[in-house]
């Protein structure tokens, strides 16, 4: 078991973003997680990642127990995540970006960095390597030089996943990758997050697509008005009357006959 | 002769602008962050009274001063990067000025040691200590065709000279590194900085006391060219100056600091013959700026261009392709 939630809950004053939920996300799984808009999926984005710590309940990731510490510590013990209205480092050209991704998978301090001593261009050389390699990932080869703001869209979001991935992350957490994109490019994500599971990395993915969610993910936690309404694999979610009567709406009895 | 080329006028001249760019510098490390302080002043002030006050009263080598002087306005660096971390933009900036405030105000009350508002006066020279130094050995400025003055000032620009090439060296390395991005991170977005896994509650702190070092070093280099500090040195109007030798030159690039320093120096000094009018001017060339070129004069696309040229000439000269990763 890679992430455990226990019962999480989070309130902002007297509304209830999340109400007492719990799921459990194996390793190597690729986890959606769907649900209405306002539902809470990036408010849960956000317990796990620590942004906003939860008012109860308890997260453990591999095993430990991670609610409480902060985000970049979150990071540090292989937790990365996307953004739902890409947040990339946008002056910065597309190398840097994925570089500042493997931060904390360096040590380097102003003393190594400033007499660049053999450890930091060993540190350096490799970083590089590694920013390079996920470019090659995930297809922006030849934009490594490029701004950042100045890329298409599709290729922002592409972007973000490696430079998630740069700080080498146990598990991914993506809001919305397919948000926007065309069918070729939905068509090459999902190419993309096959891959990256592939690595073994296990993915918990937020998305409104229905069909890329159903094709991608093993298996499916629905939220509505923060409560978890079902889980299951694919086919029981889209079998699921509460699920439908959540998306759709209730048919009245009376209707029916 | 050199003698006759070396205007002492001139090398103070200069001389103010260096410490003019570790000023510039001092600001633009801690915009690099993304944080905007107006205490520079404040840590200059600190820096300067520090080595002043340990040299005089107990005759502490210039340079155990200086550092001293650096090392204590870093203290107060992190004393007040700390709680400014909850403060981000105007009111940061706010802040920081209060701050430099309440130094100038503790300066200009703390009768028994700073002797308020009269100021500080017969602070070791840093030329003229180390012309004394220069005699023992037997050395006569004769020699060079220069008169004593000429000189102790000459000396004064050369160590400046010297300090300023090893601070911009520093810097260019630390913004080229891991230590660099991670301040550029934050500052382009501190909520996507933290995803990524940078401390940075541990980055805007060092930025920020680094400012502060900096400034210190640069107020006790000023204390030792000026030989007399008075609290009216570092009141607001001086963290003002110091912002606009930043935000003028372009506050993306260490280059546009420099620029920023050197440019508004010389610029009261070049316009002394209008004399009633050079501020008058100063403040249109500022309007301008702002309204036409508010990055600054330097940015990162000017600086693209100025590479590019530079690389065409020497490819066209030697015929060398350039390494990518430098």
């Amino acid at each position: 078991m890679v992430l455990e939630l226990k019962n999480i809950t989070k309130n902002f004053g007297g509304i209830s973003a999340l109400t007492d939920v719990s799921f459990q996300i194996n390793e190597g799984e690729i986890f959606g997680l769907i649900g209405p808009n306002g539902a809470g999926k990036t408010t849960l984005f956000n317990v796990i990642t620590n942004m906003f710590s939860p008012t109860s309940g308890e997260i453990s990731f591999l095993g430990e127990k991670i609610s409480g510490l902060k985000p970049h510590k979150i990071t540090d013990k292989g937790i990365c995540r996307t953004f739902q209205n890409i947040r990339l480092f946008s002056q910065m050209s597309v190398l840097e970006n994925v570089l500042v991704g493997g931060h904390c998978r360096s040590k380097s301090g102003v003393i190594k960095s400033v007499l660049r001593t053999k450890s930091q261009r060993k540190e350096e050389t490799n970083s590089h390597d590694v920013a390079l390699e996920l470019l090659e990932l995930v297809g922006l080869s030849k934009f490594q030089d490029s701004i950042a703001e100045n890329l298409a869209y599709g290729q922002q979001r592409r972007l973000e996943i490696a430079r998630a991935l740069a700080s080498n992350p146990k598990l991914l957490l993506l809001d919305e990758p397919a948000a926007g994109m065309n069918e070729t490019e939905t068509e090459s994500l999902f190419d993309l997050i096959k891959k990256v599971q592939k690595r073994g990395v296990t993915v918990l993915l937020i998305e409104h697509d229905m069909p890329f969610v159903m094709k991608l993910c093993d298996r499916i936690t629905v939220l509505n008005f923060g409560k978890k309404l079902a889980e299951g694999t694919p086919a029981e979610i889209q079998n699921n009357q509460e699920v439908i009567e959540a998306y759709l709406g209730a048919e009245e009895d009376d209707e029916i006959a | 002769m050199l003698g006759d080329i070396i205007n002492p006028y001139h090398l103070q001249i200069v001389s103010f602008i260096l410490i003019n760019i570790i000023l510039g510098i001092s600001i633009y490390i801690t915009l690099s962050s993304g944080q905007l302080s107006l205490g520079n002043a404040g840590f200059m002030g600190i820096g300067a009274y520090t080595s002043a006050l340990l040299t005089i009263n107990f005759d502490l080598p210039i340079f155990l001063g200086i550092i001293l002087g650096a090392v204590v306005a870093g203290v107060f660096g992190i004393l007040i990067g700390i709680p400014a971390l909850r403060l981000s933009g105007v009111y940061l900036a706010i802040a920081t000025l209060g701050f430099g405030e309440v130094i100038r105000v503790i300066f200009v009350n703390w009768d028994s040691i700073t002797q308020g508002s009269i100021g500080l006066s017969g602070i070791p020279h840093l030329g003229r200590e180390l012309f004394k130094t220069f005699k023992l050995t037997g050395f006569d400025p004769d020699m060079l065709g220069l008169k004593n003055n000429q000189f102790i000032y000459l000396l004064v620009v050369l160590i400046l000279l010297l300090v300023n090439i090893l601070l911009v060296w520093f810097f260019i390395r630390q913004n080229k590194s891991r230590v660099g991005r991670a301040f550029a991170a934050i500052k382009m977005d501190e909520k996507a900085a933290e995803s990524m896994g940078i401390n940075i509650t541990y980055y805007k702190v060092l930025s920020f006391t680094q400012g502060a070092i900096l400034a210190g070093f640069a107020g006790a280099l000023y204390a030792h060219v000026m030989a007399y500090i008075s609290p009216a040195d570092f009141a607001y109007h001086r963290a003002i100056d110091i912002l606009i030798f930043s935000i003028f030159g372009g506050s993306e690039l260490i280059w546009g600091a420099i620029f920023g320093a050197t440019f508004m120096t010389i610029l009261p000094e070049a316009l002394r013959f209008i004399s009633d009018y050079r501020y008058m001017i100063y403040g249109v060339i500022l309007i301008a700026m702002m309204a036409f070129r508010p990055q600054g004069i330097i940015d990162v696309s000017l600086l693209k261009w100025f590479k590019r040229k530079l690389k065409l000439k020497r490819r066209g000269s030697l015929g060398i392709g350039t390494k990518k990763y430098n």
